[in-house]
C-alpha cells in the first residue's frame, strides 16, 4: 500500500470545496433515504449533470458517493418509526426497531442504529483501505454455485427472523419464493404468472412488496385498532441510548460490522444476506433469544452495522475490478465515465488522487452523518407523537409516492395496495411479513444461480458439493439444520440420566 | 465553480421539497438556444426502457441535454425499465403524436427480441416514426484467462462444451455468441446473466470460459489484461479495440450490432420530427457529446431516420434467416 497516496487522499478531502460537496452529498442521501422508493441510484442519476459541471471531478464523485452511504442512514428512520423498510437490507431492522418504537424507545433504537452504522461503515472503510484488492479477488471465487448455496442458507435463516412461529414463518417464506417467480423467466423468456400484462413481465419490485406488506398493512391494521380501543401514544422516554443499551449493543455492532464487510463485497444480494446473517447471529448468541422481535436492541444494532458495512464494502468491486455491485454502484460507474475515468483494475495506479480521495471522504462523510444524526434523532422521534389520524395519511402518501418513483408506474401503486391488504390479513392471522419479503428477495437469486450452476455443471449437481466454497456453505447449512435436533436429543439424554437420580433422592428423603 | 455550487444547492432544495420526483431531473431553464417554430410546448417526456446508469439511460440523458440546449424547454428522462424496453416502447406508442413524448430506443428490441419471445409480445417498429440515428454499441467476444483461448481457432482444441456468458435472453450479445459457436461448429452452452456486470464478474472469476459483452463493459479489463478479446461483431473493426479482428475477418459470417435511434409515436407531424432531428444533429457536432461517445466506446451512427429503418428491416431479416439456418432457439437457453 502506498502511504503517500493514502495521505494525499486526505489532503484532497479536506479542501473546503470537497468538504462542502461531501456534506451536501450525505445530507441529500440521508433525506432521500428517509423517503422510500426514490433510492440513491435514481437520485444520483438526477444529479449526474453536476458531475459534468463540477470544477473538479473528485468533488462530484465524493458527493455522489455521499448520497449512497448517506441513504443507508436515512433508511433506518422509516423502518423504525413507520415500519416501512426502504431497502431489502433494512427489512430485518423493522422487527426489533419498530417494537422498540412502540415501547417508547425509538430514540434508543435510532441512536444505536446511528452509532452502529457509523462503526460498521468505519470498520468497513478500514478494511477497504487495507484489504480492498485482496478481498476483491475472493469475491470473484464466488460463482453461481456459491450464490445458490448462500441463498439457500439465507432462506433457512429467514425462518429464524421475527418472533412468530417457525411454521408460519416458513409458510410466509414459501409464498415469498413463489412471488419471486413472477415475470419473464430470464432463461427462456417464458412468461410466468404475468396474466398477459406487460407490467408484470419485469417481475415485481421489492419496494412494492415491502411497502405494501409493512407500510400499508400497518396503516390498515392501525385504523381498525383505533376504532376498537382508544389509542394510547407511547411515552417517548430516553431519546439517547443509556450506557446499559450501549453495553448490550456493543458486541452486536462489532459482529455485524465484520459480517457486513465480508458479505457486502459479493455483488448481488450481499447487503441483504449481511443484515440477515447478522440478525441470525445475534439471535443465536443471545442468552434469551425469545426477546428478539419484541424489542431487542441487538436486533437493531447487528443488522444496521452490517448493512452499512456492506454498503461500504460494495465499493470494492467497483474500485478494484470495475464491476458495479448494485444499481447505485452502476450510477457511480457512469459518473466516473462522465468525468473521464473508467473504473477498473488500473484505477488505483492511474488515478490515485481520485481513488484515495473518494475512500477517505467516506471516513469524513460518516463522521458528518453521525454528528447530523444525533440532533435529528430527537426531531424524528417526535413523529411518533403525531396522532394516527394524521400520521396514517402521511405514511400512505410516502408509500404511494415512493412506489411511483421506482418505475413511474401507476400499476405498481395498485399492486402495492393489494400487498397492503395481504399484509393486513397476515397481521390479523399472526403471520410475519418479514420472512415473505426476505424470501422474495432471495428467491430470484437462488433460482437463477441454481439454474445457471446447473448449466455450468452441464446437469451434474455433484459440483455443488465438490467446489470448496459452496461445499463449505452447504456443510454449514446442514449444521445449522441439525444443531437444534442434536441439542434436543442430547438434552433428552441428560434429563433422562438426571431424572432417575432425582427419584432416588426423593425416595431417600421419604 | 461558483455556478456548480449553486446548482448543487438548488438540487438540494429540490430534494427537500420532494419537487424533485416530479421534475424528474435535468434542471433546465426554459428559453435560450435557437428556436425552431413552436416546438416544444411544455415539457417533453423521454421514457427510456432501462434502469439508471446503463448505456441506454446515459445516451438518453445526453440527448436530453442537447435537445434542451438547442430547443429550449425541458426533456426529462424517465426510466421505465422492464421487458427489454418493451414497456417504455408501449408507452411511447400509446402517447399523443404531438412530440410531447419521444424516446431513444434500441435496435435489439425490434430486430432480436422478436426471435426470443412469443408473437403477441413483439414490439413493432410500425408503431413509431424513426427520426434520427444516434450511435452504435459494439459487442465483443472475450475469453477468461483460465480458459487459455487466445483466438477463435483455439476453440477447436477445447475438450467438452465451452460455456459462454451472455447479458440476457433475447439480447444481441446472446445472438452474437450463439451464432459464433454454431457457425464455428463448436459445442457450447449459453449461460444467461442479468446484464453485463454479472457476466463480466463470472468471466473474471473463471466461472465461464467466454462471454459476449458490450465493448464499454469489457474494455477496461481487456486493457488490464485480465480477459482476452477474441472477436468483435461489427462490419468493421472497432476504433477502441483496433487489434481485435471482426468475425468476418476470421471467416465467420456473423455480424451483430446494437444501435440506438430517436423515435416518436406514429403520426407525429413532420415539422416536429424535423425540429428534433436538427437539434440532435447540432448536438452531435458538440465536442462534449463527442467526448461522451468516446468515453462510453460508442461509434457514431448519425444517419437519417429512413436509413435506420432500412437497416433495421435488413438486420431483422438477416438475423431471422441465420437463426433458422443454424437452428438456434434464443428463447431457450438450456
Amino acid at each position: 500500500m502506498d502511504w503517500n497516496a493514502f495521505l494525499d487522499g486526505f489532503a484532497v478531502v479536506t479542501e473546503p470545496t470537497n468538504l462542502l460537496y461531501c456534506l451536501i452529498g450525505v445530507l441529500i442521501g440521508m433525506l432521500i433515504g428517509v423517503l422510500p422508493g426514490l433510492g440513491p441510484a435514481a437520485t444520483m442519476a438526477i444529479l449526474l449533470p453536476i458531475a459534468y459541471n463540477a470544477g473538479d471531478p473528485v468533488s462530484a464523485i465524493i458527493m455522489l458517493a455521499g448520497i449512497y452511504y448517506g441513504a443507508q442512514y436515512g433508511g433506518t428512520i422509516t423502518s423504525v418509526l413507520l415500519r416501512i423498510p426502504g431497502e431489502a437490507s433494512s427489512v430485518v431492522t423493522v422487527f426489533d426497531g419498530f417494537a422498540l418504537a412502540k415501547q417508547g424507545k425509538a430514540g434508543t433504537a435510532l441512536g444505536i442504529a446511528a452509532i452502529g452504522s457509523f462503526v460498521g461503515a468505519t470498520i468497513s472503510i478500514i478494511g477497504l483501505t487495507f484489504l480492498g484488492p485482496v478481498i476483491a479477488g475472493y469475491a470473484l471465487d464466488f460463482g453461481d454455485p456459491e450464490y445458490a448455496a448462500l441463498a439457500l442458507l439465507g432462506v433457512l435463516l429467514v425462518a429464524t427472523v421475527g418472533n412468530g412461529h417457525m411454521v408460519k414463518a416458513l409458510v410466509a417464506a414459501a409464498v415469498g419464493l413463489l412471488l419471486a417467480t413472477v415475470g419473464a423467466d430470464s432463461f427462456t423468456s417464458a412468461n410466468r404468472f404475468t396474466f398477459d400484462t406487460l407490467q408484470l413481465q419485469g417481475g415485481i419490485d421489492f419496494v412494492v412488496v415491502a411497502m405494501g406488506l409493512f407500510g400499508v398493512g400497518e396503516i390498515l391494521y392501525n385504523l381498525e385498532e383505533r376504532h376498537g380501543k382508544i389509542h394510547v401514544p407511547a411515552a417517548i422516554a430516553n431519546i439517547w441510548p443509556s450506557r446499559k443499551d450501549l453495553k448490550e449493543a456493543g458486541p452486536a455492532i462489532g459482529r455485524g460490522s465484520v459480517i457486513g464487510f465480508f458479505l457486502g463485497v459479493l455483488p448481488g444480494g450481499g447487503a441483504v444476506m449481511a443484515s440477515l446473517a447478522a440478525y441470525a447471529a445475534e439471535k443465536r448468541v443471545a442468552k434469551d433469544p425469545s426477546r428478539f422481535g419484541r424489542g431487542a436492541i441487538e436486533g437493531v444494532a447487528g443488522p444496521e452495522s452490517a448493512n452499512n458495512a456492506a454498503a461500504t464494502s460494495s465499493f470494492i468491486p467497483l474500485l478494484t475490478i470495475g464491476i458495479p455491485a448494485n444499481a447505485s454502484m452502476a450510477m457511480l460507474f457512469a459518473a466516473l465515465l462522465v468525468v473521464g475515468v473508467t473504473p477498473g483494475p488500473q484505477l488505483i495506479d492511474e488515478n490515485p488522487e481520485l481513488f484515495w480521495g473518494v475512500i477517505n471522504s467516506m471516513y469524513i462523510g460518516n463522521l458528518i452523518l453521525l454528528v447530523l444524526s444525533i440532533p435529528l434523532v430527537g426531531i424524528f422521534v417526535k413523529i411518533l407523537r403525531v396522532r394516527p389520524a394524521i400520521l396514517a395519511p402521511i405514511t400512505a402518501l410516502i408509500t404511494i409516492l415512493g412506489v411511483y418513483t421506482i418505475n413511474n408506474s401507476v400499476f405498481d401503486i395498485f399492486l402495492m395496495i393489494g400487498f397492503g391488504i395481504l399484509g393486513y390479513l397476515m397481521k390479523k392471522t399472526g403471520f410475519e411479513p418479514g420472512p415473505l419479503v426476505l424470501a422474495f428477495v432471495l428467491g430470484s437469486l437462488m433460482e437463477s444461480s441454481f439454474r445457471r450452476s446447473m448449466l455450468i455443471f452441464d446437469g451434474d449437481p455433484t459440483g455443488f458439493v465438490t467446489r470448496p466454497i459452496s461445499g463449505t456453505i452447504l456443510a454449514f447449512l446442514l449444521l445449522v439444520l441439525l444443531l437444534p435436533l442434536l441439542r434436543r436429543v442430547l438434552r433428552r439424554r441428560v434429563t433422562e440420566t438426571i431424572e432417575p437420580d432425582h427419584h432416588d433422592e426423593k425416595a431417600e428423603l421419604r | 465553480m461558483r455556478k456548480s455550487t449553486t446548482t448543487c444547492l438548488a438540487a438540494l432544495a429540490g430534494v427537500a421539497s420532494l419537487a424533485l420526483t416530479a421534475c424528474g431531473g435535468v434542471s433546465n431553464t426554459a428559453g435560450g438556444g435557437s428556436d425552431s417554430g413552436d416546438y416544444p410546448q411544455g415539457a417533453v417526456e423521454m421514457p427510456v426502457g432501462a434502469s439508471a446508469g446503463g448505456s441506454s439511460d446515459l445516451i438518453s440523458r445526453q440527448i436530453s441535454e442537447g435537445l434542451s440546449d438547442e430547443l429550449g424547454g425541458s426533456f426529462p428522462v424517465i426510466n421505465r425499465e422492464g421487458a427489454n424496453g418493451a414497456l417504455a416502447a408501449a408507452e411511447v406508442a400509446k402517447a399523443k403524436a404531438d412530440g410531447s413524448t419521444i424516446s431513444v430506443q434500441n435496435a435489439s428490441l425490434f430486430a432480436i427480441t422478436p426471435l426470443a419471445v412469443s408473437e403477441d409480445e413483439v414490439t413493432s417498429i410500425d408503431d413509431f416514426e424513426v427520426v434520427q440515428g444516434v450511435s452504435r454499441d459494439d459487442y465483443v467476444l472475450v475469453a477468461s484467462k483460465g480458459s487459455g483461448f487466445k483466438a477463435i481457432d483455439d476453440f477447436a482444441n477445447a475438450d467438452g462444451k465451452i460455456t459462454y456468458g451472455t447479458t440476457g435472453v433475447g439480447t444481441g450479445a446472446q445472438l452474437a455468441c450463439a451464432l459464433t459457436f454454431k457457425v464455428d461448429d463448436t459445442p457450447a452452452e449459453a449461460i444467461p446473466f442479468d446484464g453485463g456486470a454479472p457476466a463480466l464478474t463470472a468471466l473474471l472469476g473463471d466461472q465461464v470460459d467466454t462471454a459476449c459483452l458490450q465493448v464499454g463493459e469489457a474494455i477496461e479489463n481487456i486493457e488490464a489484461g485480465k480477459i482476452v478479446p477474441l472477436s468483435v461483431f461489427g462490419p468493421e473493426r472497432v476504433e477502441f479495440l483496433p487489434d481485435v479482428p471482426t468475425a468476418q475477418e476470421q471467416g465467420l459470417d456473423v455480424e451483430v450490432a446494437q444501435y440506438r435511434f430517436m423515435t416518436v409515436p406514429k403520426g407525429t407531424p413532420q415539422d416536429v420530427q424535423d425540429a428534433i432531428a436538427e437539434a440532435m444533429q447540432a448536438t452531435f457536432e458538440k465536442e462534449e457529446y463527442q467526448a461522451f461517445n468516446k468515453q462510453n466506446n460508442l461509434t457514431p451512427l448519425e444517419i437519417s431516420g429512413d436509413e435506420v429503418l432500412a437497416m433495421l428491416e435488413e438486420d431483422k431479416q438477416r438475423y431471422a434467416d441465420l437463426v433458422e439456418e443454424y437452428d438456434i432457439d434464443l428463447g431457450d437457453a438450456s
